[in-house]
């Protein structure tokens, strides 16, 4: 699914010269089922006290919420087409103080989780019952940080946000012995495991999570492929940073028409 | 002179601004905790005793800015300072979210407990942040004014709490963040100390006299923005300019009293500082003063060997 927003993602790497294309493709289709059904959000005042938060702790992913953002009405095309130029609003990872929408500026992994038990902890304390999402890569649970941050929110019972894991395997290669469930589950959260580009499974666990504002907080681990949606690119070979050549272009989009 | 420690300052302070405004809210890493019970009770859901993981402390209170609120860091220097710098630099100063990180157990504070427990690059490090604060109120009346005058500006700022105080009774009205006090006027001789060095500077001062150096000595407690047209006004006027303070001296206020004068003809400058070494030794903090010469006779036998009259 989402072959469209998947093929402008490889255009806008093409053109811009830079980004992590892999990388987005493996988010897209949560991030879009997210946006699609269960984020409130209005584009034309990205600041509404009431929205809900999605934080993007996985920057290098942001080509995959930039569509989105264009797609839902926060940015341009003009923005888009100005990836990675001079004079552009997007790069290579989001920035919060440029780019409506974005709640955060991440890169540097292991901040957004902490950054997202702040922003839950600071919702209930104004007794606000906007919903805090988190999309944290499995290769980014290495940080230290995301588990100070998982023991901090359990004990401060912030039934209030709802983690997701992109699990497309960048963890294993490099730490094999990896249970990422049981890791989540003896930290206290509440765990459900899924396939993270099934829209049917995104939206059985989404629609399970109880956003307490004084409770467990979940964590959804979505199984994914890094590059889905073109085997050229998936798995875990030379294409998490490469730019296609235009013959690598055409291929790429055929994968996805 | 008061007696009262300004860490319990810090705790009164939190108390009558956290009752005053809704929207301040308290994150300890398990120190302090005793004092600011009554913080915790006067003002429930706004005081966090969080545990031991100062990174997500400190992003948590970013996370906090964001929603509005007005956050307070507080725990040991290096913990936050040294080990939470990209939390910092990222979450608060990037995003451009205010907050506080009020620290203890600056320099060394926490004589023997060594390195693992000193913090003296604290301004070196700050300093490279974009809009970061830095101040070094060191007796109770300037924590409390510089935090009220500062906590909700939308800016990160460091209040580095010392443990020692320079004993000098100013008032609230004295104390202007970003403004610099001249408690001595002079005429050859510019004394700029920050921290408790002041103490130091002022008994100085009669020796000096007696070698016919007559020091006008500033006190700096903002490091950041520092108050460079009080210094630039001082040193051209005295032409030699001594600068004593608890820090590294790379990166510390002498680099930034040196940039500020760099341009004033025939200024002679010296730096009573720590040098480019760990302080491993132990004893008291007076101690650790005394080994690098930030002592009274450490600012004579510095301007009999660096200026000339």
């Amino acid at each position: 699914m989402n072959e469209e927003l998947r093929r402008k993602i490889a255009q806008m790497v093409y053109d811009g010269k830079d980004g992590h294309m892999p990388s987005a493709f493996s988010i897209i289709d949560i991030t879009e089922v997210l946006y699609q059904d269960y984020l409130k959000f209005d584009p034309q005042n990205p600041d509404w006290p009431e929205r809900d938060y999605f934080i993007l702790s996985k920057g290098h992913g942001c080509l995959a919420l930039y569509v989105i953002l264009e797609k839902y009405g926060f940015i341009t095309a003009q923005d888009i087409a100005l990836f990675c130029k001079p004079g552009g609003i997007l790069g290579e990872h989001p920035d919060c103080t440029k780019i409506p929408g974005i709640e955060a500026s991440t890169g540097s992994l292991g901040h957004g989780l902490p950054f997202a038990v702040g922003i839950a902890l600071g919702l209930r304390l104004h007794q606000m019952d906007n919903k805090v999402y988190v999309l944290v890569g499995d290769g980014e649970c290495h940080e230290g940080s995301v588990w100070e941050a998982a023991n901090v929110a359990n004990n401060l019972q912030l039934g209030n946000m709802c983690m997701i894991v992109d699990q497309n395997g960048s963890a294993v290669q490099l730490m094999p012995r990896d249970d990422l469930p049981a890791k989540w589950r003896a930290f206290g959260w509440e765990i459900m495991v899924i396939d993270g580009h099934s829209k049917a499974e995104l939206h059985a666990a989404l629609s399970k999570v109880k956003f307490q504002s004084q409770g467990t907080p979940t964590a959804i681990i979505a199984r994914t492929v890094k590059g889905k949606g073109v085997p050229m690119l998936e798995g875990h070979g030379p294409w998490h940073h490469r730019i296609p050549t235009k013959e690598e272009l055409k291929v790429i989009m055929e994968a996805l028409s | 002179m008061t007696t009262k420690l300004i860490r319990e300052q810090f705790a009164d302070t939190m108390l009558e601004v956290g009752q005053e405004d809704p929207k301040l809210v308290v994150l300890v890493g398990d120190i302090s905790h005793f004092i600011l019970q009554p913080f915790a009770k006067a003002c429930p859901g706004r005081y966090y005793n969080v545990g031991i993981c100062e990174q997500t402390m400190v992003s948590m209170a970013a996370g906090l800015a964001k929603v509005g609120y007005y956050p307070v860091v507080h725990t040991i220097a290096p913990f936050i300072v040294e080990r939470s710098f990209e939390q910092i630099k990222l979450d608060f100063c990037y995003q451009q979210l205010g907050g506080n990180l009020v620290t203890v157990g600056s320099v060394f504070d926490y004589s023997n407990l060594g390195c693992t427990h000193h913090c003296y690059g604290d301004f070196a490090l700050i300093k490279t942040l974009p809009g970061a604060q830095i101040t070094y109120p060191s007796s109770p009346v300037e924590f409390d004014t510089l935090f009220r005058q500062v906590y909700r500006n939308g800016a990160l700022t460091l209040f580095r709490l010392p443990a020692h105080q320079h004993g000098e009774d100013f008032s609230a009205k004295d104390v202007q963040f970003g403004k610099g006090i001249k408690v001595i006027e002079g005429s050859n001789l510019t004394i700029v100390a920050t921290g408790p060095q002041l103490q130091n500077a002022l008994a100085a001062r009669d020796a000096l006299g007696d070698m016919k150096w007559d020091a006008e000595i500033l006190y700096i407690h903002t490091i950041r923005p520092l108050d460079t047209g009080l210094i630039r006004a001082s040193v051209s006027k005295t032409k030699h300019v001594l600068v004593i303070e608890e820090h590294t001296q790379s990166g510390g206020l002498g680099d930034d009293v040196l940039r500020a004068t760099r341009d004033i003809s025939n200024v002679q400058y010296a730096s009573l500082s720590i040098p480019d070494t760990f302080v491993t030794g132990y004893g008291l903090y007076e101690d650790h003063c005394e080994k690098l010469g930030l002592t009274r006779d450490g600012i004579l036998n510095r301007v009999r060997a660096d200026f000339n009259l």
